[in-house]
């Protein structure tokens, strides 16, 4: 076959293999193709090294990748539980702004402030503060360890 | 937009709406579109300062990461400021950079950015020229921030000396505006401000 069909090898399947991978066959077109349509199951994690940056996760460097693996860990060690009303103080996640329902998964950082789990870990991976009282979470974490 | 920064929005747009700062008409905020994205705001100049009895207009836009991210913000309307450009009005606030936390909403940052105009930072400038003058000159500075208050903000007339000057460069063949602005910029002499145009 002629390489008329030159741009349809050049698939969505490329995007997600690393910037280094070189291959003539699948060399891309000089022009710049229009972006796939929208497939979430295909989409790249988008990761946040340092504040106001945002890659995806195969355009990490090697030190960033390990931070962002040692603030998942963190990130882990953070209690969490279910919302059963018992806590008359925390009503709503002041992320999202919504109210805390029976059942939502909820993630308490070390100064006490709590919010939906899925809200707090999206923030905590760019800014590992409380976004209430700005805490800093590792601080507060080794003082809550010395105490203990 | 992200569904969490569309639903966000629409809550916070209620909670500005019916704030107490919103009935004594010290903040506002407007939609400028249905999809949330882009708002305008209003503040009101604090008292006893050069910005009293002015009303400040802004550009809000809503980033879709929002609120993990800090909304755009920049005024509307022209200001005289060490931290706001006098050109652009783009604004030097550390919350609305790296110190942006989630839980600041519309409302924290229209009044942060009234408390911005009470209480300038000279040393973390947005505007070199504004700042060198607020810490070199600062009754010159003073004079100018309340001039522009009153000639873009609405502010109260006050100072009828630098009205004079600026109305004698427009009669020169001068641009209004560019006329305020050499003015400001050279602390009110006309003779180095007609220079500082036309070179």
């Amino acid at each position: 076959m002629g390489n008329c069909f030159k741009s349809s090898s050049n698939d969505d399947i490329s995007l997600l293999r690393g910037n280094d991978h070189h291959d003539p066959a699948l060399e891309p077109a000089p022009f710049v193709e229009p972006p796939p349509p929208y497939r979430p199951q295909q989409r790249m994690p988008i990761f946040h090294p340092s504040p106001g940056v945002s890659r995806p996760a195969n355009q990490l460097t090697e030190d960033e990748q390990i931070k962002i693996a040692q603030r998942l860990g963190l990130i882990n060690h953070l209690p969490t539980g279910k919302y059963d009303g018992t806590n008359k103080k925390a009503k709503e996640c002041v992320i999202c702004m919504n109210e805390f329902v029976f059942g939502d998964e909820l993630r308490y950082l070390p100064c006490m402030h709590c919010y939906h789990r899925e809200c707090i870990d999206d923030w905590l991976m760019r800014s590992f503060t409380c976004p209430s009282c700005m805490e800093p979470v590792d601080a507060a974490l080794l003082t809550t360890y010395q105490t203990s | 937009m992200a569904n969490i920064a569309e639903q966000r929005i629409k809550r916070e747009f209620k909670e500005v709406v019916k704030s107490d700062e919103v009935s004594a008409f010290n903040i506002k905020v407007e939609l400028v579109n249905d999809t949330f994205t882009e708002l305008r705001g209003e503040i009101a100049g604090p008292p006893d300062t050069a910005y009293e009895g002015g009303k400040f207009k802004l550009e809000i836009k809503i980033p879709e990461t929002y609120p993990f991210n800090p909304p755009q913000v920049k005024f509307v309307t022209k200001i005289w400021h060490p931290n706001i450009s006098s050109v652009t009005g783009a604004i030097c606030l550390d919350i609305l950079k790296d110190q942006w936390a989630a839980a600041m909403t519309l409302r924290t940052v229209l009044l942060s950015l009234q408390a911005l105009l009470a209480a300038a930072e000279p040393d973390d400038p947005q505007d070199a020229v504004v700042a060198q003058q607020f810490k070199e000159n600062n009754p010159i500075f003073q004079r100018t921030a309340r001039h522009w208050t009153c000639a873009y903000a609405g502010g109260p007339k006050s100072d009828k000396e630098l009205e004079e000057k600026v109305v004698s460069m427009k009669n020169m063949g001068f641009d209004e505006h560019k006329a305020r602005v050499a003015l400001s910029t050279k602390d009110w002499d006309v003779t180095r401000a007609a220079e500082y145009l036309i070179s």
